[in-house]
């Protein structure tokens, strides 16, 4: 059989760009990283989800230090906050929206202060004096405080708490006194009593660096001040200052101006670099089924104890888009949202030199479509993954060995063991019957039932292919291959007089439809049409029926073989996730081939949503059902009566094709097969046989590895008096321990290497 | 003398002979290469044919790791 060339090198310097723009538009589509509404709606930015989840883990000191990041005064904001947040809080479309402010106020009140600064917090050369006392100039300089600079609040009041009293006049008794704490513990310097008027504005004019002022005391000194909102300025004399309505208002106008200050602090433009300000709007889509706790807690006259707090806080859903990690076994592996995996996946086929850490994780997805049908913004995970397959394969990056066994695979189904042929009798075919690689390595006695059913039933000749569709080239990204299969199968369908294609398999239907021009049926159509075949039997228990990823979106597929399971008298039960929602088996993709691991997570996620037998309509799902343990059946061993018991391991799907093939061939077309019979008897031990199903190494390896010892006598014995062959077979070489017996080899063990190995001399 | 780099070594002990030379495996001189990259190792040898022994243990440890770590590059 043909060899498939390995990547020459690791020293690749070939590219192909996809256009950022093109990326940027594919992973726009995943919301999970949009803020959730709360935080949308806040102007200060607080992380509303990662705060009430501190509250709600109990842990106020970090929800404190959540909420100071935006909130220099806590409890000075949250007495008066008018809160936006709770306006877009999705529970609140159940119910009553979680009470933010209420438990900002709470976390203030009771956690535990972070003991910023210090004596060796180095402060910033530039100096700020800030005039007047309201509720915008007292955030101002907490805000600035923080930022390091040395800072004198110039005022009229007579001491910090009458300049506490006059800036928030709607604390509490019980806040002021913590407020002011607060205050005090601040490095601000005060000075009290004075008049704000021109002669104290020249005084720092002259002495400060950066001026800032209350809206008032700045109209009282420039009545025709023109302030800018947006950057609290007013620039002609670049003072900053500016009008605020209300207490949040006043904390964003706050940090407006800080910025402000930072820039007239590096002697640039005021508008330069300031990022996204400000409140925004969200894309983000939140499951509204996990609100569950709609009523608010009631708060004493006080506000929350923390009790009541965590227990409110708990209500908030933590909104955040997860459909895909919730449905997709892949995601979850690599657990990352499909936005950031695919930018990654995008990095890894844009390297020259160096490493490709995403080869696996762009390799694992079974390319089944399920997160497109799950994703509110249809993500499409399938085509970041197939596209990047596509590139690293035309840059020659990618390497060969985790889809070279699938790809000898396809080889083997279009040469040895391919087969087409009209039916006898005729020269032209009116259908011809395609089921696939899967079926006939699997159930190849039902492939022959079928068929000498479709014979015998249908009127004007059912002629037969097999071999592969070419899926396998496209799923490894191999368009080349790809196109081979189909120029193949077009050749042979033309010499057929151009039937019309009767697949077995939902995969085969979907890509000879979508790459052939020609005309595909589904069996199970036909097969309602036609009626039911003499001794179709039905499962004795009640089954669950699992969709296959190749019938997804094909709602009459999917209405047709419920319809078939109904006829043969099969009770179904309902599983989550079924129809266009159904998990790949493992094996789309060729996941099976590239990541074991995470294809048999895949297998597990079909398999726990019942305890049921698994009737199937894809062979490659019934075989992946069955080696895990679980009794499985495709639908057509149901209409049928056949059953293809054990699953059979990757030497016997090989050779199931060729038996088939050759039966085929010589009970329909009487045509007779050289079959090749070795001339001594080869033996396996059982573990010998499992290990080689895991290592992927093949019967006919073996018995290259056989010949080549007959013929050149090369072997070691090692200590135990077992021998020990080798040969170089395509891209690998096979390595078998055995014993000799009377009539030839008894094998024990097998293992490979991709590695050439030589003798070196010096 | 500078020491030579051998990425590995394994020492057949007497414990392995050559069917066809009919001598016992000794220690000697070997090479992988893969993907345009060499590894100068030690392996179990003919001192006749030159057959080089690769053990199980060898093919699907160290071996399949460094396929794999070439693959990614």
């Amino acid at each position: 059989m043909s060899q498939i060339r390995e990547r020459g090198s690791t020293h690749v310097y070939k590219v192909n760009k996809i256009s950022k723009e093109e990326m940027d538009a594919m992973t726009a589509r995943c919301v999970y990283e949009q803020p959730p509404f709360c935080s949308a709606a806040c102007p200060l930015k607080l992380d509303v989800r990662a705060f009430l989840k501190a509250a709600a883990d109990g842990d106020f000191k970090k929800a404190l230090q959540l909420y100071e990041k935006v909130a220099v005064f806590p409890l000075v904001l949250s007495a008066g906050c008018e809160a936006p947040c709770e306006g877009k809080c999705r529970v609140g479309e159940k119910g009553d929206a979680v009470a933010i402010r209420a438990l900002e106020n709470a976390v203030a009140r009771l956690g535990e202060a972070s003991k910023l600064g210090g004596v060796f917090r180095s402060k910033k050369r530039k100096t700020v004096a800030v005039l007047g006392a309201d509720l915008f100039t007292l955030f101002l300089a907490g805000e600035l405080e923080k930022k390091a600079y040395p800072i004198t609040v110039f005022c009229a009041e007579a001491d910090d708490e009458q300049y506490l009293r006059a800036c928030a006049p709607h604390l509490s008794d019980a806040a002021f006194a913590l407020e002011l704490k607060r205050l005090k513990g601040k490095d601000i310097q005060f000075e009290f009593d004075r008049r704000l008027d021109a002669a104290l504005y020249k005084e720092i004019k002259e002495n400060f660096d950066v001026r800032c002022a209350a809206g008032a005391v700045a109209k009282a000194l420039f009545p025709d001040a023109a302030i800018l909102p947006e950057l609290m300025l007013f620039e002609e004399e670049k003072l900053v200052c500016g009008e605020c309505v209300g207490v949040l208002d006043a904390a964003f106008g706050a940090k407006k101006a800080a910025l402000t200050v930072d820039r007239l602090a590096q002697n640039l433009d005021a508008r330069n670099m300031r990022g996204s300000e400000g409140a925004c709007e969200s894309r983000l889509y939140t499951d509204l089924s996990e609100a569950k706790a709609l009523e608010r807690v009631a708060a004493g006259e006080d506000g929350y104890t923390k009790e009541q707090a965590v227990e409110e806080a708990s209500r908030c859903i933590q909104c955040r888009c997860e459909e895909c990690l919730k449905s997709c076994a892949y995601l979850k592996h690599y657990k990352k949202h499909p936005g950031l995996l695919s930018r990654e996946i995008y990095n890894n086929t844009q390297i020259i030199m160096g490493d490709h850490p995403l080869n696996k994780a762009m390799n694992a997805c079974a390319l089944c479509g399920q997160c497109t049908v799950v994703c509110p913004n249809d993500f499409d995970m399938a085509r970041v993954c197939l596209m990047a397959r596509r590139n690293m394969v035309s840059t020659d990056k990618m390497p060969l060995a985790p889809h070279e066994f699938a790809l000898m695979d396809m080889l083997f189904s279009n040469n040895e063991a391919f087969l087409a042929r009209p039916q006898p009798g005729y020269t032209a075919c009116k259908y011809v019957f395609f089921p696939g690689c899967q079926a006939a390595a699997i159930a190849p006695a039902t492939v022959k039932a079928a068929y000498l059913d479709l014979c015998e039933r249908l009127e004007g000749g059912v002629a037969l292919i097999l071999g592969c569709c070419g899926a396998i080239g496209d799923w490894a990204g191999r368009i080349e291959m790809q196109e081979q299969a189909h120029e193949l199968l077009e050749n042979e369908l033309a010499k057929l007089g151009d039937p019309v294609v009767i697949a077995l398999c939902p995969s085969c239907a979907k890509e000879l439809r979508e790459n052939l021009s020609r005309e595909v049926r589904g069996i199970w159509d036909v097969l309602l049409e036609i009626g039911l075949p003499d001794g179709a039997r039905a499962l004795e228990r009640p089954a669950a029926l699992h969709d296959s990823c190749g019938a997804r979106g094909d709602a009459a597929t999917q209405a047709a073989i419920r319809k078939l399971c109904e006829g043969i008298g099969c009770t179904l039960v309902d599983t989550e996730n079924s129809g266009d929602r159904s998990p790949c088996c493992g094996y789309g993709g060729l996941t099976a081939y590239a990541n074991r691991e995470v294809a048999a997570e895949m297998t597990e996620s079909c398999l726990e949503r019942s305890d049921a037998p698994y009737i199937s309509y894809c062979m490659a799902c019934r075989d992946r059902f069955a080696r895990q343990g679980r009794e499985s059946r495709h639908v057509l061993e149901l209409c049928y009566g056949t059953d293809a018991g054990a699953p059979p391991d990757i030497s016997e799907k090989r050779c199931n094709r060729l038996s088939l093939k050759n039966e085929l061939l010589k009970e329909i077309w009487l045509e007779e097969t050289m079959e090749q019979k070795l001339d001594y008897a080869l033996s396996f031990t059982p573990e010998a046989r499992k290990m080689m199903d895991e290592r992927m190494i093949l019967v006919e390896d073996v018995i290259a590895v056989l010949e080549d010892f007959r013929a050149s006598g090369e072997a070691i014995r090692d200590e135990d008096g077992l021998l020990v062959a080798r040969k170089r077979v395509g891209n690998a070489t096979f390595w078998v321990k055995f014993s000799p017996t009377d009539e030839g080899f008894l094998v024990h063990r097998a293992w490979s290497h991709r590695m050439r190995v030589e003798k070196r001399e010096g | 003398m500078a020491v030579e780099k051998n990425y590995y070594t394994i020492d057949p002990q007497g414990k392995l002979s050559c069917v066809k030379c009919g001598v016992p495996l000794v220690k000697g001189k070997a090479k992988f290469m893969y993907l345009d990259n060499g590894f100068p190792v030690e392996l179990p040898v003919c001192p006749v044919c030159g057959f080089v022994y690769v053990p199980e243990e060898l093919a699907l440890g160290k071996v399949a790791s460094v396929e794999r770590a070439l693959e990614d590059k």
